[in-house]
């Protein structure tokens, strides 16, 4: 897993450029404002890298910005780091590195920290008709404590339009919408009947995790890690948990390991099936909708019989898990298993013989597979519009360095696409599971991991796709900097595209085949 | 006589309208106006009263002929309403007028009165000598209206317009008026109709045709309708409710009287009357659907409603044609009944459009929004306007298009597949109309009224003008009453409707209570019927209870219709329902802002506008419309910047009829263009040619 | 052809009895912590990360009191050497200090509920969605799910009750007629749960609209939710927010 060779002399050739090898697998160059745009685009047009994310640190008197890559083909994370003394800005790669847009809103937002050549910057997480504007909130400065008594622009907001056409109006859905729904504002531009273009206003359900997070204790980083989006609940808590480790360097046990990949697919299984569900009920398939929820109950019944909780809460622990699996409940799993997974293919068999519902979903919201490149989308969405990236392949942790997984790919991006996706991972998962559960390697499932001062990136693939978790504490287990890099802020930037020429009627569907959690995107 | 004191009083009053000032010269002006257009009503009334023909006066002139005026029941009713509708829009005439200089608010009010003035000359014209004379006079005076405002260019293209095609229908109503003349070989339109059975079919036919495509192009009938939403869209605004109320007619008289002589000769003149008026009501709904301006949409609503009028004559035409007299003069009812209705409704809109423009400052749907809490009467006006347009009961429009719906059904009688089979897809098309006048008229008064205002101009709304809404309430009214009175409305029309036909249709109605069995022996059922009808009577005020017999056969029942009841029931039952919850249940109303689904605050973008109403129904006539569409998008990288989308729908006989008309007419005149010289006194030849040519044939008419 | 009831028909009845009948199937509920008679509390109540256990001394004895409305469910209280009992219950709501009396018997059978979303994380409206669900299956006791809250009898909220979602839920309340009653779902929705109060989140529902039921639990399972709708009502015996040794 070295650096290509040809990337490495083309970089020795710049001139001012340092590189600072992390590990063998990591490489930090340290850029100027001026060389980030260059390089942000060879890396992108000529290595393929994958956008990771960005994120921003405070020191005493300047900014540094992390932009995160990866080389899907040889396994390499490169950062770019740039300073960004107080009060300059710094050119927005978004022009080039799309995926990177509405990274750069963020830290825009949140740091105050200005992107030129940014068309859209304001009006993100902070929403202006609720907050001040040039009050930065992570900024070390802000007491995140408490609210300020400080108020935005109120009734005075205009939602933003792009479209020029006579008589179009915006069509808001939302905050509060449809039965059970995350809140979320979409504004529909539209002559009627059909949509033009779709903007979408997510972080109404913003908390401020990363904000709060500083100055607690890492352990209580891990409740916040578990709690900020509950439905892939256990993927972010492998990832923050890795974080720590990877700073304490700490050996996991090999049957927590496998603990592990068992219950991340098991959520992963269940994640796709309530999206199934929904995706069913949005196209009122009652009972197709019925027989999938029954068959999350189940998995979510099965968790709790194994530890304790149907999401997983509670589970892991740095260093491994807090309680091991006994004979009994690996023998509950391999019975419950195999079928559910029989109802699940059930269930995908009779779907596909519905035409009238595979008429509702197909060529419906559909992300071309240029459009899933150029916005960078992760997980299955990326994997329904042909881009086969996985970092359970790509970038293996843990153990699936033995086991890469299967990836299913489909090509036509549409909602039959996602559906398949959901179903094939879904399969895969079980597979995986089934077949790890006979090596199950005997042994404690925990090992000490002592705090120590540092910082980590880590990763898991969520079920929603890639999430990056960056973690800096000091030596007394305080967090000074949480990032988290989710699929879902990822995936959300690019559903504005799927929904182009679509029917009104058609927006709850396409909303359910891309399957998003807003608790994710927001945090 | 009243009539030369109507015709002094229209000269007099813009002549006071020349004195400077404002208040009083216009209060002046108004008084004197109205008061003619209340002694030509009077007239109107007496002529419908009279219920035959009365000569007036005959002016011999050399040469041209005889200038013979009459005065017919239908040319009363014409003029009655002509007049009323002026009465009504004189005074948002002389306060708009209030808006020009002293000199050109006399001209203007001078317009308008000549406008009335030649109407009333034509419905009173005798011999085609005067029809024609008095036609060009109100065309010449209502193009006069419309290019009025002359500041803007859009006007004078319209108004030349309006102007080429109504002297290229005149044309050929010339033409057919004398083809029918030297047939007939007399001038006198009594005359003609009298020797129209000695005719051939053919000419007839011909005859027939180029009158109703020539004329009727004045009331927006196909081919020819595309000037009609453009100079009714852009006249003065207050000039709009006397155009479209009243002006139309026009075309509709001027067919009706010189086709429904020959139509009951000619079957296929009917038909294709009925048909042509199907196809003219569903385009001009299709296109007052996807208008934004209110203006243009009510004139595109016109031209529907003239639609609806037309296919109401058509089929009775038809019906007359083929022995049913009867069903025929029902039909005919329900024309000349959606005639009324349409005057009283469509001035009652474009008053209220005229006010809101008045007190907004715009008549664009996108703009407005939300008036109705700032403007409530005006509002509540409109609203029964648009209900009444939408043929919602108990309005008037509903009695016109449901009477012609229930007529055009009893094509059953006529046993003549082709003919049967014209009925049925005129009737679906007119039934697919009334659908979509329904969503028409929920948009127009939806967004214009409802919701959030979408402009400042909209937000800050002023009062809206009295002399609309007085004019507008008392419209209202009308419409309310006209649905309700319809059985007595009807006996009036069927008069009229027997003198076209020669036979009254409501004359053999009975209020039905009693079925009395056919095996009872005739004799006493002669002695029953009356009881019956005087039990009716006495139980139903004002014979409201129409049910309607075929005289022979043993009385199937044609159609029956009580408004009145219906109303008189859902008033009852309404208030009968309020007073049970009032009296069972407590109930305590609470009021709350709008639910917004949470956001700060419901912006006037979010609102539907008309354009996002009508949507579904671009889409689905997607292929009629045809529109031209043009798609550009500004991008920064992979971000949209804008996007834009700008759709052009052309009408559809300007697309077919008119462009390629235009192009062929360009054609000819390059060819033409070899006899140009460019010497004036060769081009001053080629018009005393034409002109003696012209008079010569006129003059052979007169004599023979 | 659709097969589709055929196929539902297939799955059989998979309806609880609940609260007919009992239910214990595995898994229903994570359970919570049982307070308990202790000489260890002061140890055992240090390490709940979230103060949600408490030692206290009643009458010279000692224990741990837990109190609901902290509890995340971490689970640090369940194994090890100090493990607290753990119960498998889950009629969990609780009334509110504020709370209005039971709605009247009309509601009984029919009962509108309005669901906002206030920084709810997945679990919440995981479990929320799963109430209607054939397992639970809500329509069978006559509540029913709405989209307005012109229609709705209740409030049920989930989450720290974010900043930007304040508003909606304070109009939403409004604009719900009288009389109308509202459940805050979830740690969160009590205290703000893990995420606490800050400069994101009002960190309880309280603080914007009265509420008259909270529903404890990280998330509360679809039985819970149930429990929480029918004590509003007045059909089943709500808990207590508190439970002493
Ligand atoms: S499960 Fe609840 S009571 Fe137990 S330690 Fe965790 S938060 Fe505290
Ligand atoms: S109470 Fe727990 S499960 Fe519910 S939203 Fe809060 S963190 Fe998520």
């Amino acid at each position: 897993m070295s650096i290509p060779k040809t990337l490495q002399e083309w970089l020795q050739s710049i001139p001012n450029l340092q590189m600072q090898k992390r590990s063998e697998q990591w490489l930090q160059l340290l850029c100027s404002a001026e060389q980030l745009p260059a390089l942000t685009r060879h890396l992108m047009e000529e290595e393929e890298a994958e956008f990771a994310t960005l994120l921003v640190e405070e020191s005493a008197d300047a900014l540094s910005v992390h932009y995160l890559f990866y080389l899907p083909a040889t396994g390499n994370l490169i950062e770019l780091k740039v300073e960004a003394p107080a009060g300059t800005e710094l050119p927005a790669i978004s022009d080039t590195v799309h995926a990177a847009d509405w990274h750069e809103r963020e830290a825009w937002d949140l740091y105050g920290l200005r992107f030129s050549g940014h068309p859209f910057l304001g009006d993100f997480v902070l929403h202006d008709d609720d907050w001040p504007e040039g009050l930065d909130p992570m900024r070390r400065s802000f007491d995140g404590k408490h609210r300020p008594d400080l108020h935005g622009s109120g009734a005075d907001w205009a939602p933003p339009r792009l479209l020029q056409e006579e008589g179009a109006m915006v069509f808001p859905v939302g905050p509060v919408w449809g039965d059970f729904n995350e809140s979320g504002l979409w504004l529909l531009e539209t002559p009627g009947e059909q949509i033009r273009y779709l903007h979408t206003r997510l972080f109404y359900k913003y908390r401020g995790v990363e904000k709060i997070a500083e100055g607690r204790t890492v352990d209580q980083g891990l409740l916040l890690a578990e709690r900020f989006a509950g439905a892939a609940a256990f993927a972010h808590a492998w990832a923050y948990c890795q974080a720590l480790e990877q700073i304490a360097a700490c050996q996991i046990p090999t049957r927590a390991q496998q603990l592990r990949i068992v219950f991340a697919e098991l959520e992963r299984i269940r994640h796709h099936a309530a999206n199934i569900a929904e995706i069913a009920g949005s196209t009122a398939l009652s009972v197709a909708k019925a027989l999938a929820q029954g068959i999350v109950e189940d998995l979510l019944r099965l968790s709790a019989r194994l530890c304790g909780h149907r999401y997983f809460f509670g589970v892991l622990t740095p260093g491994g898990l807090r309680e091991d699996l006994d004979e009994g409940k690996i023998k509950l799993l391999r019975q419950t298993l195999p079928e559910l997974d029989q109802r699940m293919q059930q269930l995908e068999k009779h779907l596909e013989g519905s035409s009238s519902f595979l008429d509702r979903i197909e060529e419906m919201g559909t992300l071309s597979n240029e459009l899933a490149r150029i916005y960078g989308v992760v997980g299955p969405i990326a994997r329904a519009s042909g881009r086969s990236i996985d970092l359970r392949r790509h970038l293996p942790y843990g153990q699936y360095v033995f086991l890469s997984p299967d990836v299913p790919v489909e090509q036509e991006g549409d909602g039959y696409a996602r559906l398949r996706i959901f179903f094939a991972e879904s399969r895969i998962s079980v597979k995986i599971i089934l077949d790890l559960l006979p090596f199950m390697a005997e042994g404690p499932v925990q090992s000490p991991c002592p705090i120590q001062e540092g910082h980590a990136l880590s990763w898991v693939e969520a079920p929603s796709g890639a999430t990056f978790h960056w973690l800096r504490c000091t030596g007394d287990g305080t967090i000074t900097r949480l990032r988290l890099g989710t699929p879902g802020f990822r995936n959300w930037h690019a559903f504005e595209r799927a929904i182009e020429g679509a029917a009104f009627q058609d927006f709850p569907i396409i909303l359910a085949t891309w399957g998003l959690s807003i608790a994710e995107n927001d945090r | 006589m009243l009539y030369i004191i109507a015709y002094l009083l229209f000269a007099a009053g813009p002549l006071l309208a020349l004195i400077p000032g404002r208040r009083i010269p216009a209060l002046l002006a108004w008084l004197l106006m109205s008061s003619a257009c209340v002694l030509a009503g009077i007239q109107g009334v007496m002529a419908i009263a009279a219920g035959q023909s009365l000569p007036l006066i005959t002016l011999s002139l050399p040469i041209i002929g005889p200038f013979t005026f009459v005065q017919t029941p239908l040319g009363g009713l014409l003029i009655l309403i002509t007049s009323s509708v002026f009465a009504v829009a004189i005074p948002f005439v002389t306060r708009d007028a209030n808006l020009y200089t002293s000199g050109r608010r006399g001209l203007f009010l001078a317009i308008a009165m000549l406008t009335l003035a030649g109407m009333i000359g034509f419905f009173l014209a005798g011999s085609i000598v005067a029809f024609i004379f008095c036609w060009e006079l109100a065309a010449l005076a209502i193009w006069g209206l419309i290019t009025f405002e002359t500041r803007q260019s859009k006007p004078v293209a319209a108004g030349l317009l309006t102007l080429a095609l109504s002297e290229l229908g005149s044309l050929a109503g010339l033409v057919s008026l004398l083809l029918l003349a030297s047939a007939a070989g007399t001038p006198q339109l009594s005359g003609i109709a009298h020797a129209v059975p000695e005719m051939s079919p053919k000419l007839l036919l011909v005859a027939g045709l180029l009158a109703f495509f020539g004329f009727g192009m004045k009331a927006g009938i196909i081919p020819l309708n595309v000037w009609l939403p453009a100079a009714h869209g852009t006249a003065p605004r207050s000039t709009s409710p006397i155009l479209s109320g009243a002006t139309l007619n026009l075309g509709l008289y001027a067919f009706l009287r010189i086709d429904a002589p020959i139509a009951l000769h000619q079957p296929h003149l009917g038909l294709i009357i009925l048909s042509s008026g199907a196809l003219t009501a569903l385009i001009g709904i299709i296109y007052a659907l996807v208008e934004k301006d209110m203006k243009r949409l009510l004139a595109q609503s016109s031209v529907e409603n003239m639609g609806i009028a037309t296919a109401g004559i058509g089929a009775g035409l038809t019906f007359a044609a083929y022995g049913h007299p009867l069903l025929g003069g029902a039909s005919m009812v329900a024309g000349l009944y959606h005639m009324i209705n349409h005057s009283t409704f469509k001035t009652l809109l474009f008053l209220g459009a005229g006010g809101i423009d008045a007190s907004t400052g715009t008549h664009n749907l996108d703009e407005l929004g939300g008036l109705m809490k700032r403007l409530p009467a005006l509002g509540s006006f409109f609203l029964v306007g648009a209900f009444a347009i939408a043929a919602l009961p108990p309005f008037n429009g509903f009695v016109s298009e449901w009477l012609l719906l229930e007529s055009l059904l009893r094509v059953v009688e006529i046993p003549d597949i082709p003919v049967r089979i014209t009925f049925a897809l005129s009737g679906a098309l007119l039934a697919l109309t009334s659908g979509l006048a329904l969503t028409c008229f929920i948009m127009l008064p939806g967004s214009a009224l409802m919701g959030l205002p979408r402009s400042p101009q909209a937000a800050n709304a002023k009062k809206a003008p009295l002399s609309v809404v007085l004019p507008m309430g008392l419209l209202a009214l009308l419409a309310l009453l006209l649905g309700l009175a319809a059985t007595l409305v009807i006996p009036v029309l069927s008069r009229l409707a027997a003198t076209l036909l020669g036979t009254n249709p409501t004359a053999s109605l009975v209020p039905d209570f009693f079925h009395i069995p056919s095996q009872v022996p005739m004799a006493v059922r002669h002695a029953l019927d009356p009881i019956g009808a005087s039990l009716g009577a006495a139980f139903l005020p004002l014979r409201s209870l129409v049910v309607m017999h075929l005289d022979q056969t043993p009385a199937p029942v044609v159609y029956a219709m009580s408004t009145l009841l219906t109303f008189v029931v859902l008033v009852l039952m309404l208030g009968s329902v309020w007073i049970l919850v009032r009296v069972i249940r407590q109930r305590r109303v609470t009021r709350n802002t709008l639910w917004d689904a949470g956001l700060t605050r419901l912006r006037p973008e979010m609102t539907y506008t008309a354009t996002t109403f009508a949507a579904p129904v671009r889409v689905v006539f997607q292929g009629f419309f045809h529109p031209l569409i043009e798609e550009n998008e500004k991008r920064h990288g992979a971000f949209v910047l804008t996007r834009s989308y700008h759709q052009v729908i052309t009408n559809i006989s300007e697309r077919l009829v008119i462009r390629p008309g235009i192009r062929m007419a360009l054609y000819i005149a390059s060819r033409l263009a070899r006899m140009h010289k460019g010497h004036v006194n060769t081009y001053a030849s080629y018009i005393l040619v034409a002109m003696v040519v012209v008079l010569i044939i006129v003059a052979g008419a007169g004599t023979r | 052809m659709s097969f589709w009831p055929y196929y539902g028909l297939q799955r059989g009845i998979t309806t609880t009895a609940w609260p007919d009948g009992a239910e214990d199937s595995a898994g229903i509920t994570p359970g919570r912590p049982c307070a308990l008679q202790t000489g260890h509390a002061e140890e055992i109540a240090a390490a709940c990360p979230t103060q949600a256990l408490k030692a206290v001394s009643q009458a010279g004895r000692d224990g741990v009191a837990v109190d609901f409305s902290h509890c995340i469910h971490c689970q640090r209280c369940r194994h090890g050497d100090n493990a607290l009992p753990w119960s498998t219950d889950f009629s969990w709501g609780a009334p509110s200090a504020a709370a209005r009396p039971a709605l009247e018997s009309r509601f009984t059978r029919s009962l509108q509920v309005l669901y906002v979303d206030a920084g709810a994380c997945g679990a919440c409206v995981n479990e929320v969605r799963l109430i209607d669900a054939p397992p639970y299956n809500l329509h069978r006791l006559g509540i029913f799910v709405t989209a307005t809250p012109r229609d709705a009898d209740v409030l049920l909220v989930a989450g720290p009750i974010t900043d930007a979602m304040r508003t909606a839920i304070s109009k939403a309340y409004a604009a719900m007629p009288e009389p109308k009653r509202v459940m805050g779902m979830g740690t969160c929705a009590i205290h703000g749960g893990v995420f606490g109060e800050s400069f994101a989140c009002a960190g309880g529902l309280e603080k914007i609209v009265p509420v008259d039921l909270w529903l404890p639990g990280c998330p509360p399972p679809p039985l819970a939710i149930i429990h929480g709708l029918l004590s509003l009502v007045g059909r089943v015996t709500p808990a207590a927010l508190e439970e002493q040794p």
